[in-house]
């Protein structure tokens, strides 16, 4: 397999591809979801006030370093197959596996948590009674559940606008806030709200707010050429910035911290203390957008890798199975009940901020794991590629401590209370890799054998036997005449 | 190492299977590209061209602007073709390359899916 392995082939002009503006959106989309208008007040529980947009600044720049690790390892292998296939060649196929396993949870979370964050901010501008919003939340998910079973997907350009709909409507909502309302920059100072400053948390729940945004190196193959993804890598995460910054500082602007902590749609507070009622409406109309993108992403990644995962044999090969439109609906159907479920426990514990803590850990596990692989594949792979990180090894070796640090701290935080530490988020994520793990050591080697045992079984090989080299081949009687004869 | 006469042979196979496969065609109904496949050990190449799910042809050489490029190993793309192979393993290992979107990768590999579901 070396040819198919080695220097990647030169880019074909395709009917369709994806062009720079088009990937930057599908960054920016799958990283800002209705989870992060969340993530900003989780950032302002360990920096108060405008403190957060310097936390939300400087996680931005330890993006970028994320995006240049990403930016290698896309140009080494520009495959869907992305994280996955980067560890299976650093550190193997059984740990590849287990940590997409676990990291494919997180896609559930945030689905699990948009359904519920979107279904609560619904329930609140219809003043319907608290219970409601689970109803909302199943008719979320019916909707996505039902559109994904259908085969709908969203054309590109409508994902396109969609993503800079929501970040530029946050954003001038945002300046409005800042501007219109009170003159935030009468008294600057002001915004440094009272409040003790706990940096390394600050900065894991800031990298929270960029996260997913790396998912855009799984559209490589449809992309014009390799420095799209490069391209969007850089661009999406500055786009993030502003955006997550100028919220942030609105908030801090017109909304006390003790509003805000307890609540599951401060983008609502937000709009409503800025513009009155237009503001909170215009606030959940960009909400009810992010589902867009994040139940046809979250949805189409999450169902295709479960998917890939059974007809590789990772997985019982039933979640393969395909309904008339081409689609897997075991799949689609197990998700949408998963995140059902998740979304009910939310519902019912009101521990939306775990969700957080729990992605946000992850992300920067995944992180480190990612300078991780970029570290061992430096020795390994000497060919080159469309982009090498300046100072490479370094920067990865300075990657997998400064990010392992950050999941440590997001995954010991106390969501509720920034001054205590709590287990809770690290219990979750440990449990979830104990289950990818135990699964990929006993199972995947059972479900394997049986597959091999049941093709041998029931299938000999297909393809005719060649006469050896040298030996002159019979005129006919081998197989079926080209179809081009 | 394959020729395109073995590819052709394999080919012809494949596009047997796949047009008399009415549920595949019913699922493929939607489904209309030109595919050009490279073969990274021989520089063989060949197109196929692909109308509402049915294979109208495999000529060899790279015909049209495609929708999807496929480059592997001549013997890889053999034994795909013959369903004597998963490609989805050979793809996920980066064994096989692609160059196209996600769905129209998936829509190839629901042929082999479909047409042997075994294999």
């Amino acid at each position: 397999m070396a040819a198919a392995e080695g220097a990647p082939p030169a880019a074909v002009a395709l009917r369709r591809s994806v062009g720079l503006a088009t990937a930057t959106a599908t960054s920016a989309g799958l990283a800002f979801a209705a989870i992060d208008y969340l993530g900003v007040v989780s950032v302002m529980a360990y920096a108060p006030g405008a403190t957060a947009a310097l936390a939300i600044l400087i996680g931005g720049v330890l993006v970028l370093l994320v995006a240049g690790i990403f930016s290698e390892l896309n140009g080494l292998y520009p495959t869907a197959a992305g994280i996955r296939l980067y560890l299976a060649r650093a550190v193997g196929y059984r740990t590849a596996l287990s940590v997409t396993f676990t990291y494919m949870t997180t896609v559930v979370l945030v689905i699990a948590a948009d359904a519920f964050l979107i279904g609560a901010a619904v329930r609140h501008i219809l003043h319907q009674p608290s219970a409601l919003a689970y109803v909302w939340i199943v008719v979320l998910l019916g909707l996505a559940l039902t559109a994904n079973l259908r085969g709908v997907r969203l054309a590109g350009w409508v994902q396109t606008l969609v993503t800079y709909t929501v970040l530029s409507g946050t954003a001038v909502l945002s300046v409005l806030a800042l501007f219109h309302v009170g003159g935030a920059f009468h008294r600057p100072f002001d915004l440094f709200g009272k409040g003790s400053f706990s940096g390394i948390q600050a900065l894991a729940f800031a990298l929270f707010l960029y996260a997913a945004f790396e998912w855009v190196t799984t559209t490589a193959e449809e992309a014009r050429t390799p420095r799209v993804i490069t391209g969007a890598l850089f661009i999406a995460p500055f786009l993030i910035w502003i955006v997550a910054s100028l919220f942030a500082l609105a908030l801090a602007h017109l909304l006390p911290f003790s509003a805000l902590h307890h609540s599951a749609y401060p983008q609502l507070l937000l709009g409503k203390a800025a513009l009155g009622t237009v503001g909170e409406l215009w606030m959940l109309a960009l909400t009810v957008l992010t589902a867009l993108n994040t139940f046809n992403g979250g949805f189409l990644v999450a169902s295709r890798f479960i998917y890939a995962a059974a007809r590789e044999g990772s997985l019982p090969r039933q979640f393969a199975m395909l309904n008339l439109n081409a689609v897997p609906w075991l799949a689609v159907v197990t998700l949408a009940c998963v995140s059902a479920v998740v979304a009910a426990v939310v519902f019912a514990t009101g521990e939306w901020l775990l969700l957080v803590a729990v992605g946000a850990a992850i992300e920067a596990g995944i992180y480190a794991l990612g300078s991780l692989s970029l570290l061992i594949l430096r020795r390994r792979e000497t060919r080159e590629r469309p982009f090498r990180l300046v100072a490479g090894r370094p920067l990865a070796a300075f990657g997998v401590v400064l990010f392992t640090a950050l999941f440590l701290a997001t995954g010991f935080s106390d969501p509720k209370d920034a001054s205590h530490f709590s287990v809770a988020p690290i219990a979750v994520i440990a449990v979830l890799g104990a289950l990818s793990t135990g699964y990929v050591l006993v199972f995947v080697p059972r479900l394997q054998a049986a597959a091999a045992a049941r093709a041998a079984a029931n299938r000999p090989r297909r393809r005719p036997q060649r006469p050896p080299a040298g030996v002159t081949e019979p005129a006919a009687g081998m197989g079926t005449p080209s179809v081009d004869a | 190492m394959a020729d395109w006469d073995e590819l052709a042979e394999a080919l012809a196979d494949y596009t047997i299977s796949c047009n008399s496969n009415e549920r595949l065609r019913k699922m493929q109904r939607d489904w209309s590209r030109t595919l050009h496949f490279a073969c990274s050990d021989n520089e063989t190449t060949f197109s196929m061209e692909v109308d509402r799910g049915e294979i109208l042809s495999t000529p060899e050489g790279l015909l049209g602007i495609p929708d999807i490029v496929v480059r592997t190993h001549s013997e890889t793309f053999c034994d795909m073709f013959w369903g004597d192979l998963n490609p989805v393993q050979k793809y996920l290992r980066g064994e096989i390359t692609v160059q196209g979107s996600q769905e129209d990768v998936m829509r190839l590999d629901v042929i082999s899916s479909v047409i042997w579901p075994d294999a």
